[in-house]
């Protein structure tokens, strides 16, 4: 029996999915088991050669074979391969992430129902398909991201639904601009005497990747995910979704060719990306609430993936790709810090309750800090690598946006810096009696040591993944 | 042609200009009046008015027509479900009553109404009939409605769901296909899932 690779990539995660519903009980091994089928199939996808045939038992998979339903194709072409196999390898580490933090959750088989999603969109052959499946894996997000706590970690928390809400509205606001869009841009193709319908579709493909990226004036659904929802699926919206919508960008500008030609797509990067990472910093400066400074941090990281893609050059398709290769540790990081401040205090992470909560938990304070320093961009971490990059490709042309970009940065060690100030303090006892200390899990304590040395060794070593994005860099013949 | 299909063709004919407007006023109903039971029926009403409009789009294939209008009631039932254990928790009594600011609201309502109105004259969206385009910039002045100036999980959660009628609308013109249409039907039976869920969470916390 002969297998096209495309149904092992989706079919396999959905199946673990069902398996996963069932194990609910046992969160060590639903963790383990939908990290272990994530690194499995993203190995399989790195390491398949796609013109040739794995043979396992009486089951034949030809990785390259396309899978055909109801005459829509789903091909894996070879600068997929590293983009699932990052899309998978990002959520198996996340789930290892959320094992001692989502006792019970339906974040492992939901997550894994989204990423067999996303990995459909990136397959699919025709945009408006991707489109609506990254809409429906933005939809189940929700229920991971608002799930009541359980067991151990239940908690008095102040919750609320705005941010998933707000997420799923954005991404459906987003939605009929993709897909109309495609149609547009096909009508073109068919009269291209028409500039109307070239303009038309270049302004609503910018205005729903604006409001999919949140963008200057749409940032408003990051800060509010952030600030509510749960830390590791934050890190994975962040990260695996956003990552699926930055690819999904790039596969429209490689569909559509002549619309980066005929349209200053780039200009509108430029200072799209621009308006992000000053608009960004500043509000990341003035934040007084731990999850809006990690929604803002994440503002300046896509408004510093735009302007790469501004700059029209390879090196800026692979700088974009290594940020967002580099975003994962530093946000899980973060989140984790993040995730053991808010239970200090019922889950309220603002300035007036965690005066002082550097002295309760300071090993959440230090991954808070040291992930903060990554995502801002700032030496020693493979962010810094990149936004170097970015930042000498910015001034061969113009200098000014050069110093532009790097205020982004310096905007969010701000908020980083008053932070700590603030967690560092020790409040009178009179006033507010310190708490008592956070009980670290073991297993949580090696996990957050193991991503900061990650982070360092990639920071100070970055070669082997600098070389291999770029090599995935070049497939993309956009510019 | 089918006796069947051409009666129902007669029918969804004479009835498809009322439709417009019904879908409109149960619209307003649900903008205006805030008890919940009386926005829910109006939800249902008005996914009975675009099942009227989707018979005319799938002439041939009335049954597309019907599935949609029986995925809408089914989207009302999980908001119904979800509104009710709402309800049942917060042990408030619901009693009729207008939605605050209704001046407001009424101005609102109307000035939409009078963009779709003119956008649906000025803008002709391809391939698309008169009756099928107002439908279309309302079902989207509403839906930016509900988004923009609703606070409430569902009230929102319908403005999405909209939205999304809008767009089935539009791009079923387009694309008669099947693929896109069941694609469409799935996001909104998530989105609905999603809406009731986000509704019922706040109360389970």
């Amino acid at each position: 029996m002969i297998l096209p690779g495309p149904l092992v990539i989706v079919a396999v995660p959905l199946a673990m999915a069902v398996v996963l519903q069932l194990l609910r009980y046992w969160t060590a091994l639903m963790a383990w088991l939908g990290a272990a089928t994530l690194v499995l199939i993203g190995s399989l996808v790195l390491l398949a050669p796609l013109d040739d045939a794995w043979q396992v038992a009486n089951l034949t998979v030809e990785f390259g074979r396309p899978l055909v339903i109801l005459g829509r194709r789903l091909v894996l072409q070879p600068f997929d391969q590293l983009v699932i196999a990052f899309l998978f390898f990002t959520t198996g580490g996340l789930f290892l992430v959320a094992w001692r933090l989502l006792p019970h959750s339906n974040f492992f088989p939901v997550g894994l129902m989204i990423v067999a999603l996303l990995a459909a969109a990136l397959l699919v052959e025709q945009v408006v398909y991707a489109a609506l499946l990254v809409e429906m894996a933005a939809i189940l997000t929700v229920f991971p991201l608002h799930e009541p706590s359980s067991g151990a970690a239940k908690r008095e928390e102040i919750t609320s639904a705005v941010g998933g809400m707000r997420y799923m509205v954005y991404t459906t606001l987003a939605l009929p601009g993709l897909m109309i869009t495609q149609l547009f841009l096909d009508l073109f193709a068919i009269f291209p005497n028409d500039q109307t319908l070239l303009n038309t579709a270049a302004v609503l493909l910018s205005i729903s990747f604006a409001i999919l990226f949140g963008a200057i004036p749409f940032q408003n659904w990051l800060s509010r995910v952030a600030l509510d929802g749960s830390p590791p699926v934050v890190t994975f919206i962040f990260t695996v979704n956003l990552g699926a919508v930055w690819f999904m960008l790039l596969d429209y500008l490689r569909t559509y060719p002549w619309l980066a030609e005929q349209v200053p797509l780039a200009r509108l990067f430029l200072w799209l990306g621009l308006l992000m990472m000053v608009i960004g910093g500043l509000l990341a400066a003035a934040q007084r609430q731990l999850g809006r400074l990690v929604g803002y941090a994440t503002l300046v990281d896509n408004g510093a993936m735009l302007l790469a893609l501004s700059t029209q050059q390879v090196e800026g398709v692979a700088l974009a790709t290594l940020l967002l290769i580099a975003r994962p540790l530093s946000l899980a990081l973060m989140t984790l810090g993040l995730q053991g401040l808010r239970r200090l205090d019922g889950g309220a992470d603002t300035y007036l309750t965690l005066k002082g909560a550097a002295w309760r938990a300071p090993w959440r304070t230090f991954a808070f800090l040291v992930g903060g320093i990554s995502l801002a961009g700032f030496p020693i971490s493979l962010s810094f690598v990149a936004r170097w990059g970015l930042y000498q490709l910015l001034a061969q042309e113009e200098f000014t946006w050069a110093l532009l970009s790097l205020s982004g940065s310096v905007g969010v060690m701000w908020g980083l810096v008053r932070s700590l100030r603030v967690l560092l303090k020790r409040p009178p006892p009179v006033e507010r009696p310190v708490g008592a200390r956070l009980e670290e899990d073991r297993i949580v304590l090696v996990l957050m040591l193991l991503l900061i040395l990650v982070i360092l060794l990639l920071g100070f070593f970055p070669q082997s993944v600098s070389r291999m994005v770029y090599q995935m860099a070049s497939w993309y013949t956009i510019f | 042609m089918n006796p069947v299909l051409y009666w129902i063709d007669r029918l969804s004919a004479l009835a498809s200009g009322s439709a417009v407007w019904g879908v409109f006023l149960a619209g307003a109903v649900i903008y205006l009046i805030a008890e919940w039971r009386i926005r829910l029926l109006a939800f249902l009403a008005q996914y009975f008015f675009i099942g009227i409009l989707f018979t005319r789009l799938f002439s041939e294939r009335p049954e597309m027509a019907l599935l949609k209008t029986l995925v809408g009631w089914l989207v009302c039932g999980a908001l119904y479900l979800s509104a009710r254990i709402r309800q049942d928790a917060q042990e408030r009594q619901a009693v009729f009553h207008w939605a605050a600011d209704l001046p407001f609201r009424a101005v609102a309502l109307a000035m939409m109404t009078v963009v779709a109105y003119l956008a649906a004259q000025r803008y002709a969206l391809p391939f698309v009939t008169g009756e099928l385009a107002l439908t279309t910039f309302l079902l989207v002045s509403l839906s930016l409605l509900f988004i923009g100036t609703e606070q409430d999980v569902v009230i929102v959660g319908i403005g999405v769901l909209n939205l999304l009628t809008a767009l089935d609308i539009f791009y079923s013109v387009q694309d008669p296909g099947l693929l896109v249409a069941g694609l469409l039907i799935v996001v909104s039976l998530l989105a609905s899932l999603a809406i009731s869920y986000l509704t019922v969470v706040e109360v389970a916390e």
